[in-house]
């Protein structure tokens, strides 16, 4: 029943709060400016900020959290003199069978070349990214495969003419692009054995590792990536191919860090010290990029923060105004037998009503913000509960942090003193 | 707040209040003694200056004075704390201002709602209690109207009908004629009279023997101190 009662009078005085607002609805509207423009802001960074985030780190998570990547350095003529010097003969399959063998974290390998090749088609839309690689590559990388089947180690071993095309590419090549068909790169032809599924075509570049978009793509096995390429030389089959990029998959997450000490060693064994190579960790990639969101939600914080410290000087203005203004009004309350704590609940029932407008229109605001940087940028944003939620309770504590003085103000005032004044 | 039965509504001893004006100090009211009877109808008289409002303003809960002692309804009015005094001020006492005092933004019956916020009463009755007050001062039309739109005598109706709408057991009127012309400050002493003969207790300040003149007895101040004291037939006799 007390609790009621309690309910109650906070409606009263919510209800109190909202009247005097409305009888000077201009001054409101002014003095929550502040407000309006803190929370927008807030609201807009962290959707953009959260956007940004997520895009990172699902490109990161793309290149698998649980992968190590060597990948080649293009070397100079000079650079390529020196290293050879020093053994190095540039990254090739053997690196990964190296790792395999001396690191036990490590579970499988794979191996992959882009090249530079002409593709003899009807395509009109597309122009494809072939790569040569090694059977295990789509499964190391998650490609999933629409009709048909992958890359194959038979394919690999007997060094077979065959590709596996993108969904893109299919559609591009129209009824040419079903399996059994064949495809002519440079002068080889290749008999198409598969079909990856549609995925999502985001290209980018997570640290210094791109994205592929596998649509897009003609795969081949790595062991003819001589005939399919235009600088390759035509002497058929390698025993050892060079590759652009070494996928190492360790056998759980949490080995990857432990397992990066010992590949560095093993490469640089393997290269004789030649700086030819490159070890990126998504993982770390990833570390870095919540690093980096961490940094950057603190520096959106601290600029919401003072954002909003400013609107709230400014109701903390206003409402000294209104209890100077008021001066009589709260004698008459004292007098009808307001106690000290109720005058302070009215006029902080005022200054939070006021601030959690502010932050409504503000969220208001900030959504269209939102959809104009979407809309104009092609910014990704994403709109959280949090970015809901942080600062619309931030402008209800900035209301009772700035209300408070003018409230307090308004309960020490002398009644007798408060009622004669005019 | 402990409560006893005594016979007096007020009982009011020695009391003194002082204001220090840098190092001196200003005496506005000396060793006041004043019991109040249940019902009662006192009106306190005085020239400018000579401490009539302080005294309501100390009877009424509003300042505490400087020494003395002082009973309302058998609570220690010294000794209470700020909150019991709000408290005692919102349930058993009604305020009459000779300004009227209203708000102005709000209706009549806003404005005589406006002091509910502050009591411990049931909400249901609430709305009944003010409609009463509202019939008692004869102002059933003007319900939906602001102070803005009212005349001097509507205005201070509105002041009585707040003040009695919790059936207090006392009403202090300051001046409450003060500010209307004679016509109206009649109508207003009727209204007065009604609540006296319905069993208020009335304390009212004025200096106007002819208003005076409606209370039971009147209690003359000079310069803070009680000069004289006259039932009201005497004094209308005089």
């Amino acid at each position: 029943m007390k609790h009621l009662r309690v309910n109650s009078r906070l409606f009263k005085f919510v209800q109190l709060a909202v009247k005097s607002l409305l009888q000077h609805k201009l001054r409101a509207a002014l003095s929550i400016l502040g407000v309006v423009c803190g929370v927008a802001a807030v609201f807009s960074m962290l959707s953009v900020g959260e956007g940004a985030k997520r895009e990172s780190l699902a490109q990161i998570e793309r290149l698998g959290t649980r992968n190590i990547y060597v990948k080649a350095v293009p070397l100079t003529e000079m650079q390529q003199a020196k290293f050879r010097a020093n053994l190095s003969r540039g990254l090739s399959l053997t690196d990964a069978h190296r790792i395999q063998k001396g690191c036990p974290d490590v579970q499988d390998a794979a191996g992959l070349r882009e090249l530079k090749a002409s593709v003899f088609s009807t395509m009109k839309e597309v122009t494809p990214l072939i790569a040569a690689c090694t059977p295990n590559y789509a499964t190391l990388m998650k490609i999933p495969i629409g009709s048909g089947r992958f890359i194959s180690d038979p394919d690999m071993q007997e060094s077979k003419l065959v590709c596996v095309i993108g969904h893109g590419v299919a559609g591009s090549m129209g009824a040419l692009g079903r399996i059994g068909n064949y495809l002519r790169i440079e002068d080889s032809l290749f008999k198409i054995v598969g079909v990856l599924q549609r995925l999502e075509s985001k290209v980018g570049k997570s640290g210094a590792i791109r994205l592929r978009n596998y649509n897009d793509m003609i795969f081949v096995p790595l062991a003819v990536a001589n005939l399919a390429s235009s600088t390759g030389t035509p002497y058929g089959a390698l025993a050892d191919p060079e590759v652009t990029e070494l996928i190492i998959a360790v056998n759980d997450e949490k080995q990857v860090l432990r397992a990066v000490p010992a590949v560095k060693r093993i490469m640089e064994i393997a290269h004789g010290g030649a700086e030819d190579y490159q070890i990126i960790v998504p993982q770390e990639l990833l570390n870095q990029s919540k690093k980096i969101q961490r940094t950057f939600n603190v520096v959106l914080g601290s600029i919401a923060f003072i954002s909003l410290i400013v609107g709230g000087i400014g109701i903390m203005n206003i409402m000294l105004a209104t209890v100077s203004e008021r001066t009589k009004e709260i004698g008459i309350r004292r007098a009808f037998g307001a106690t000290c704590t109720d005058i302070i609940l009215q006029f902080l029932a005022e200054s939070t009503l006021l601030t959690f407008t502010g932050g409504i229109i503000g969220i208001l605001i900030g959504f269209g913000g939102v959809w104009l940087i979407s809309a104009i940028a092609k910014w990704n944003t994403t709109v959280t509960m949090l970015a809901l939620v942080v600062p619309l309770l931030t402008s209800i504590v900035v209301g009772l942090f700035f209300g408070l003085y003018p409230a307090y103000t308004a309960a020490k005032m002398d009644p007798i003193a408060a009622l004669r004044s005019e | 707040m402990k409560q006893n039965n005594e016979p007096h509504l007020i009982a009011a001893l020695g009391i003194c209040k002082r204001f220090h004006v840098g190092s001196s100090t200003l005496k506005i009211l000396e060793n006041i003694d004043l019991r109040l009877h249940r019902g009662e109808f006192v009106a306190i008289m005085g020239p400018s200056g000579s401490g009539k409002t302080t005294l309501l303003h100390i009877l009424g809960c509003l300042e505490r004075p400087s020494s003395g002692s002082y009973r309302l309804n058998g609570v220690d009015i010294i000794a209470a704390s700020d909150d019991d005094l709000s408290h005692i001020r919102a349930n058993k006492i009604g305020f009459i201002f000779q300004t009227f005092n209203l708000l102005p933004g709000l209706t009549v019956y806003e404005n005589i709602e406006a002091p509910f916020l502050y009591r411990s009463c049931e909400h249901l009755q609430i709305k009944e209690k003010i409609m009463d007050s509202i019939a008692q001062v004869g102002l059933g039309e003007r319900v939906k109207h602001k102070p803005s739109e009212l005349s001097g005598g509507e205005m201070q109706r509105v002041a009585i009908a707040r003040a009695i709408c919790a059936d207090p057991l006392l009403v202090l009127a300051d001046e409450p004629t003060g500010n209307l012309d004679s016509g109206t400050g009649l109508e207003i002493l009727k209204i007065f009279k009604k609540l006296h003969a319905g069993g208020a207790a009335i304390v009212m300040v004025t200096h106007d023997r002819n208003v005076a003149s409606v209370a039971d007895r009147i209690i003359y101040l000079k310069d803070g101190r009680r000069v004289d004291e006259a039932s009201a037939s005497k004094q209308q006799a005089v």
